[in-house]
């Protein structure tokens, strides 16, 4: 790798101390899909938008809800190949602690170290940062845990929260919504809900996805059963 | 691109740093010592809805019996077991790696991973290790093609059959298969055949013992029972040998108290992502 | 002779009832010649882990070493106290690295769950081979007379003096018949909340 000495990493200070490059990731995960997670006292959900754009496309052959262990998911915002990616290397990072420890790997664990892996793309000679933020839920230790982990590296812990376009409108109307005991069954509706905040068209089972951690571990919903949760929604 | 002071993960592979100081010792007369084998009789059977995996649970290091109840039937994928003989160690890691890159393939694909992949996957390790990782290996599971057996060679051969045994006690279990497996066979005789077999290896050969343990797998479920037979049941104790408190003469004593000072739950409020600018 | 035989020692854990015990002798040799007889082979890794490793003194050093850093960073990382279990499967991977030029330790584990506090011992072969039974573990020069003591002497749900007496005996008694081990032994009993330090008297020939 004797060219890789030479090449410079493109994210560089801007004289007012801005890394730019990583706000051009922010703007691209901005201008993505919305998803939305929400921690509920026993469970987790994520939900997204999957919207075609043509009626041609075959439908639930790509998915954006991806299991990276029996109990954590991932769903994103921005990039899809970069989301695929992280999550190819977050289910190695999963399977390596398993190996380890012969333990499950923390769900703070594993946000650990995908940040850690987003961030290095931040700091690297010849690479650009992630155009993805991700949504990664758990549950250990009889908890539900929610966390994002951004293109700088940076991650946060929610209660709910929601990215991609329109991501503060979805926000306002969660901290409308959001309380301490919610169900899950009630997260998924609200999740649904805070998507539908915005959505353009007809919301069906096909173009939106949906997963939910809870004891049992994690699972993507089937359209079946995403159609009747639509059902219940107005 | 892990960071240069600190690897976050240390090199993969085996590490051969000690090889040399080894050799020396082995050079001047001290012998590298016995790792712990399975010695072991593993059985797998094909009956008419699945596959039977049979397993001793003796391990032995030379003469001595290291684990009374040692478990050999790994867990390699929801569908698929595998029985290991030979040196301990390898049987319990080569199968922890593989289950290990399954899983990842599952996820990857999609899909239930065929039992051949698993095969060709465990073949590839042994080999590439030209032998050196001693183990053997009984490969059962059934997938979209129905049931199916592998046993697989410490040098990386395998074979495809309808039964099959391995280990020191191979030759007394497939005394019992070669008499009386046919196919078709209904679980519970497949059962009761594949714990014959083990316990033949049981009783006939020295470094396989204690109990029976077995694995059906059938399409879409799995039934571990360990123990199935315990074939060896240890006596009860005639009196009791327990020596009166003060016998062993303490020459100094110490009690260190473990005292919690003080515990502190930090709860880290959230804040918000800076999409600011 | 085995090169586990070079430095001599002999260690030994035990389960009792909500208690551990794990108990090991002082002897340092090389080969017939002892050196000192207050030789440490129990490390303390955690307030209820205990960590024994038999085998050949320069890698009972190197290998605890190793594991106390990287129990350090995990315990850093992941700030919550290891589990046992957790720590030995720590220690099978460091030992399985060297798969083909092997550390020559066979350690043996006894601790507590941190937040249950369930009693674990286990120990495993040079290679890292796991061994996680229901009542006691041993390993060292004098690992058949220890396996004879204990299949003798071993009851289950003992209490923490029970316990005391049972794995002293067995480890004084088997190191009389070992050459290489013996000259003074330590006994720790792990209880939730303190754990007691016995050194024991014994032959010194």
């Amino acid at each position: 790798m004797a060219t890789e000495r030479y090449s410079f990493s493109l994210t560089t200070f801007s004289p007012s101390g801005k890394l730019v490059q990583i706000e051009y990731a922010l703007a691209a995960v901005a201008a993505g899909a919305p998803s939305v997670g929400i921690k509920a006292s026993n469970g987790v959900v994520l939900a997204t938008e999957n919207k075609h754009k043509s009626i041609l496309y075959e439908e639930h052959s790509v998915n954006k809800v991806e299991m990276i262990t029996k109990h954590i998911g991932m769903i994103y915002s921005g990039m899809g190949p970069d989301y695929r990616l992280l999550v190819k290397q977050a289910r190695k990072m999963a399977q390596q602690y398993l190996l380890v420890y012969q333990e499950p790997i923390p769900t703070a664990q594993l946000v650990q170290r995908v940040a850690m892996l987003m961030q290095e793309y931040t700091q690297s000679g010849g690479v650009r940062p992630f155009g993805v933020s991700l949504l990664i839920c758990g549950w250990d230790n009889d908890k539900p845990y929610l966390y994002q982990c951004d293109p700088s590296g940076a991650y946060f812990a929610w209660k709910a929260t929601a990215m991609g376009k329109n991501f503060n409108n979805g926000k306002t109307f969660l901290e409308k919504r959001y309380s301490e005991d919610l169900e899950l069954d009630d997260a998924i509706h609200t999740a649904i809900l805070t998507l539908k905040e915005g959505f353009e068209g007809q919301m069906t089972a096909d173009n939106i996805e949906v997963g939910i951690c809870d004891a049992n571990g994690f699972r993507r919903l089937d359209p079946s059963n995403v159609k009747d949760y639509l059902a219940n929604i107005p | 691109m892990s960071s240069v002071l600190v690897p976050e993960i240390p090199a993969p592979g085996f590490s051969f740093d000690l090889c040399q100081r080894n050799n020396f010792l082995s050079k001047k007369g001290f012998q590298v010592p016995k790792a712990i084998k399975t010695g072991t009789t593993i059985a797998g059977i094909v009956y008419k809805d699945g596959v039977i995996l049979g397993a001793d649970t003796r391990a032995t290091e030379d003469t001595i019996v290291a684990d009374k109840n040692c478990r050999k039937i790994h867990y390699l994928a929801q569908n698929m077991y595998v029985c290991g003989a030979g040196t301990a160690a390898d049987t319990d890691m080569t199968s922890q790696m593989i289950a290990s890159q399954l899983e990842l393939h599952r996820l990857n694909t999609g899909r239930i991973v065929p039992v051949c992949t698993a095969n060709a996957m465990l073949k590839q390790l042994l080999f590439r290790h030209q032998g050196h990782i001693g183990a053997a290996l009984v490969l059962g599971g059934v997938d979209l093609d129905g049931p199916h057996l592998h046993c697989i060679f410490p040098h990386g051969s395998s074979d495809t059959q309808q039964y099959t045994t391995m280990g020191s006690g191979s030759l007394a279990a497939m005394a019992v298969f070669e008499s009386r497996w046919k196919p078709g066979l209904s679980e519970e005789e497949g059962k009761e055949l594949v714990a014959d077999a083990i316990r033949a290896g049981v009783f006939n050969d020295l470094a396989s013992g204690s109990n029976v343990d077995l694995c059906i797998i059938r399409k879409g479920s799995v039934e571990y029972i360990r123990p199935y037979d315990v074939a060896n049941v240890k006596g009860v104790k005639q009196s009791s040998y327990r020596y009166k408190r003060g016998t062993t003469a303490v020459l100094a004593q110490t009690i260190r108290p473990i005292i919690i000072e003080k515990e502190t739950i930090c709860k880290v409020d959230t804040e918000s992502m800076d999409t600011s600018s | 002779m085995s090169i586990l035989a070079y430095n001599g020692g002999a260690i030994i854990a035990m389960k009792g009832k909500n208690c551990v015990a794990i108990a090991a002798d002082r002897r340092f040799g090389i080969q017939g010649q002892t050196i000192s007889c207050d030789f440490q082979k129990i490390f303390e890794m955690g307030p209820h882990l205990y960590l024994g490793l038999p085998g050949l003194s320069t890698d009972t050093q190197t290998v605890m070493e190793r594991l106390r850093f990287r129990l350090n960073l995990y315990e850093l990382k992941e700030n919550r106290r290891i589990h046992p279990k957790t720590f030995s499967s720590m220690i099978s991977n460091l030992l399985y690295e060297k798969r083909f030029g092997p550390y020559f330790v066979e350690p043996v584990v006894a601790g507590l769950d941190p937040v249950t506090f369930e009693p674990y011992i286990c120990n495993m072969d040079l290679l890292g081979c796991l061994n996680v039974p229901v009542d006691f573990v041993v390993g060292g020069t004098c690992s058949e007379q220890l396996y004879g003591m204990c299949e003798a002497l071993y009851e289950a749900d003992l209490e923490p003096n029970d316990l005391f007496e049972t794995i002293s005996q067995a480890l004084v008694n088997a190191c009389d018949r070992d050459a290489m081990s013996g000259w003074g032994a330590i006994v720790h009993v792990i209880e939730k909340d303190k754990v007691t330090t016995r050194t024991v008297k014994t032959r010194m020939d």
